[in-house]
């Protein structure tokens, strides 16, 4: 038993020590430019000037407590779906077929599973720095109303891992679904952000979405670990939908779905490897 | 000469061949390449109408949706293709071949094209569908004009980013996804392009897609005249201008990176 | 009528980058004045240990490289001023590449491929199809290649190789990896089809002597980026018919025995360990049979246990250890 957790532990290391020497091989600002600054600004920008194009028309009677932090800190929390999921679920691709290695992966002691959540550490450590430069560069640039001082910063930082467990754990389940689909699975990772995207409350309030794309908003824990997270920063209850649940059952419901979501990862996962390694997909190439 | 093209236009068959059948032998692609991207589109258009926007908005953001279904392959499944088929060890044999690179990028885009037609059929009728977009189209035929020249504008700028993914290894990754924001920003997919002013949306037109779509716009909405960047016949002049220039500058470049890459001792390097 | 290739003073020089710690970037030299000609229907070999050259030169050949220096022509025409008249003209195949779409099968693979050189597609299948037959790999021809074992693989890019039909084919090292059974028919079929058409050339590289020996009408030893020798295998093997070649077989030890090379009568010798058996292997260029009691009586003295002694007729490999004094075959 101890000597497993050692394994892991190890598996974890080695995993985010790999993760970052792929990431960073070239040149490292590039690389951090690349993910810090450059595209996090650029995704921030469109909903601004969304936001901006519609403000200046006149049009600007927002509903509800809909503003400009709303949207720009959900989104800013939220590249921490894309890039985490990504980098957890793009790894079966990456070592399959980039790499060629992923069967020596598979054959090592080394538990995947635990090699899959520490590949996406070096995404993490990227992201966070990108979320801390965007909304920086919210506040200085773009003038978007955040009082620091008003910050919880130790339950900001605790939601904010609860959080990042669970999306981590679906992003292997993400990757577990990878290695029976081919190349083109790429889209899916990016699919499955976007859906998050829609019915997670990110970027606009649940309220304008109908009924049912509100109902798969509430049983979605992302939904509830972007508004605590937008509470924790502006210390108001952002949404509308959301307002009668105190902060303490929000961060209950966040820490039960997520260990949910962990506990099905692993059973997502098993079932997953035991079907590619019964079709021999574990080696395949699929680009074309 | 006339062997030379006969060469050419088989090698172009042969490249797209491979996608074609691909796509019916891997299926997985339809899921994640029809409703996923239309629930991106969507969480677009629901911020418009979080923010009241007038309602010619959702018609712009589906119409943008769609088009992304182009720059994504452009970018994913043309450009960056050419670092793949290098770690595949596919790139070399297409260089030792009496061929044009610019055949394989075509056969590729092709390829291509097919997929990303569906994505964007499926995002700009489920959508237009679903959010109950108008439609006001006042020219059929300047539409389809716009259209073609966007596409092989669009293309052509992909094949002169594949000249430079024939070097680079690794680095082209961290390129494309550098390009990808950026683009959807300056090429105004979710919002029209003169909101960004007309120096930044003038210097944006260098991306053909955001005259193409600016053109689409005005084409498509009651409002869209009033909201367009430039006029239509001006733009369609200046795609065409683009079209050239792509095609032109991605020939060359091509040329360059390959022999830049046979001076370096690159083109066949891998594992980088 | 023009050579198959020809290549005058040819050099190639890498730069490698400049490592953080280093002031300043180093170069290697993987190619130096090489001057090889070689004739329409050779079956020339480029035989040379790891890191010779050997690759590189057939890169130059194929247009993929430009020489650093110097002039490589392919059927007369310049590889740098004209690289797509030389394509019409060429092929390629490395061992162990990976080549193709693994979502296509075999025939199909093969077609892909034979489209890039225009081959009409009537002409193309029969020709595939043949060569499946010849192969072997005809139940093959339907199946996805990444199903395919390593071998057959392998005798799938071969295929590709015959399939556009060039003037000249490059084989890099085309045995790789291949047990002796498939390479030998791998070997058979490139044999036959230089002898069946006379204006066919081939250019193979390997490192394995035998293959070289067996196959090749003249071949080009090559070390260290410099071509050393280049002659027919028994012209080259008639280099040492005067002298005496023995092999030693002693325990596996890790001794350099440097001194040995200044023992009167040793022109050269070479070493190689073979830690499967557990034996140093000794090669001996010695001038003469007297001074094989010379080297015996060096070795007990040094306290090594003789387990086998031979004397021999030259190979390849001995041509080798007496123009470089190493054997081609030791791990440095
Ligand atoms: N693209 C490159 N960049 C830098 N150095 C290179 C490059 N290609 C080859 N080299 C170097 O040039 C030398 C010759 O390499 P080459 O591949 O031609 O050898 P080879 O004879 O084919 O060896 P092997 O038997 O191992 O295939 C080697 O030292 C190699 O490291
Ligand atoms: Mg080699």
């Amino acid at each position: 038993m101890n000597q497993n957790f050692s394994t892991h532990t190890k598996t974890l290391k080695l995993a985010s020590w790999l993760g970052w020497k792929m990431e960073s091989n070239w040149a490292d600002w590039w690389i951090f430019a690349v993910y810090s600054v450059v595209r996090p600004l650029a995704s921030s920008m469109i909903l601004v000037v969304m936001y901006w194009v519609i403000a200046k028309s006149g049009n600007a009677q927002a509903s509800g407590s809909y503003n400009l932090t709303f949207m720009y800190l959900g989104n800013a929390f939220f590249m921490f779906v894309g890039n985490v999921l990504y980098g957890v679920a793009w790894t079966i691709h990456e070592d399959r077929e980039h790499y060629q290695m992923l069967k020596y992966i598979f054959i090592s002691p080394a538990k995947m599973y635990f090699y899959l959540f520490g590949r996406g550490t070096a995404k993490l450590f990227i992201t966070v720095f990108a979320v801390i430069a965007t909304i920086a560069f919210g506040m200085l640039v773009l003038k978007i109303p955040i009082d620091l001082s008003a910050v919880n910063y130790p339950m900001l930082v605790l939601v904010t891992g609860i959080g990042l467990l669970g999306i981590a754990a679906l992003g292997v389940i993400l990757a577990a679904v990878s290695m029976v689909t081919a190349h083109h699975s790429f889209y899916l990772t990016e699919g499955v952000a976007g859906l998050f995207f829609l019915v997670s409350g990110a970027i606009f309030p649940i309220e304008v979405l109908p009924g049912w794309l509100q109902k798969i908003s509430l049983i979605n824990p992302l939904t509830y670990w972007i508004e605590l997270a937008r509470r924790y920063i502006t210390g108001e209850k952002m949404c509308q939908v959301l307002s009668s649940i105190s902060n303490l059952e929000l961060f209950f419901i966040l820490t039960l779905s997520t260990l949910i979501l962990v506990y099905l990862s692993v059973i997502i996962y098993r079932f997953f490897e035991h079907l590619a390694v019964q079709r021999g997909l574990i080696d395949r190439l699929t680009n074309f | 000469m006339k062997t030379d093209l006969k060469t050419n236009l088989k090698s172009i068959w042969a490249r797209a061949y491979v996608r074609i059948v691909g796509a019916n032998r891997e299926p997985s692609w339809i899921l994640s390449e029809t409703v996923l991207p239309l629930l991106n589109t969507a969480a677009f258009v629901y911020v418009y109408k979080a923010l009241r926007a007038p309602e010619e908005y959702i018609g712009f953001v589906i119409l943008g949706g769609a088009m992304t279904a182009y720059w994504m392959n452009v970018l994913w499944s043309m450009a960056s293709q050419f670092y793949w088929e290098k770690e595949m060890g596919n790139l070399e044999l297409y260089l030792i071949a009496p061929i044009s690179r610019m055949s394989i990028l075509l056969g590729m885009a092709i390829g291509g094209i097919f997929y990303a037609t569906l994505r964007a059929v499926v995002v700009f009728v489920f959508g237009s569908l679903i959010f109950r977009v108008n439609f006001f189209i006042s020219g059929v035929v300047e539409l389809f004009l716009i259209f073609i020249l966007t596409m092989i504008a669009l293309y052509g700028m992909g094949m002169f980013f594949a000249s430079l993914f024939m070097l680079w290894g690794r680095e082209a990754w961290h390129t494309s996804n550098l390009f990808q924001e950026p683009i959807y920003l300056l090429g105004g997919f979710f919002f029209p392009v003169k909101t960004l002013g007309y120096t930044v949306a003038m210097f944006a037109s260098a991306i053909p897609i955001s005259l193409g779509l600016d053109g689409m716009r005005q084409l498509c909405f009651k409002t869209g005249k009033t909201l367009g960047f430039l006029d239509v016949k001006i733009e369609i002049l200046l795609l065409l201008g683009l079209s050239i220039f792509y095609i032109w500058i991605s020939h060359y470049a091509l040329l360059f990176m390959e022999n830049l890459g046979k001076k370096q001792g690159r083109l066949t390097l891998k594992w980088q | 009528m023009n050579h198959a290739i020809e290549t005058l003073k040819l050099n190639r020089t890498f730069k490698i980058k400049k490592a953080k710690d280093k002031p300043a970037p180093s170069f290697i030299t993987a190619l130096e004045e090489v001057n090889l000609t070689i004739n329409k229907g050779e079956l020339f070999g480029l035989l040379g240990p790891n890191g010779a050259g050997k690759t590189t030169l057939i890169k130059i050949l194929c247009t993929l490289l430009l020489p650093t220096s110097g002039t490589a022509l392919v059927d007369g025409v310049d590889v740098v001023k004209n690289p797509a008249l030389v394509r019409r003209r060429i092929n390629m195949v490395s061992g162990g590449e990976h080549s193709g779409y693994g979502i296509l099968n075999v025939r199909e693979n093969l077609w892909m491929f034979s489209q890039f050189y225009g081959v009409p597609k009537k002409i193309a299948y029969e020709r595939i199809d043949t060569l499946l037959k010849l192969f072997g790999l005809d139940e093959f021809a339907k199946t996805r290649i990444g199903k395919l074992s390593t071998g057959m693989r392998q005798k799938m890019n071969v295929i590709r190789g015959f399939v556009s039909d060039p003037e000249i084919l490059f084989f890099d090292e085309p045995t790789l990896g291949l047990d002796v059974q498939i390479a030998r028919e791998v070997r058979k079929y490139i044999a036959n089809w230089v002898k069946n058409n006379s204006q066919k050339t081939v250019l193979l590289t390997t490192h394995y002597m035998a293959e070289a020996d067996e196959l090749c009408d003249r071949i080009a030893i090559i070390d260290h980026g410099k071509v050393i020798a280049c002659d027919s295998p028994s012209n080259l093997k008639k280099l040492l018919r005067k002298e005496t070649i023995v092999h030693i077989e002693i325990n596996l030890t890790d001794e350099n025995f440097e001194h040995f090379s200044q023992l009167p009568g040793v022109k050269k010798f070479a070493l190689e360990h073979k830690h499967n058996i557990g034996r140093t292997e000794l090669k001996f260029i010695l001038e003469n049979d007297s001074a094989i009691s010379q080297v015996t009586q060096a070795l007990s003295s040094n306290g090594s246990k003789i387990i086998s002694l031979s004397k021999t007729d030259p190979s390849l490999e001995d041509v080798f250890v007496a123009l470089v004094g190493r054997s081609l075959e030791s791990e440095n």
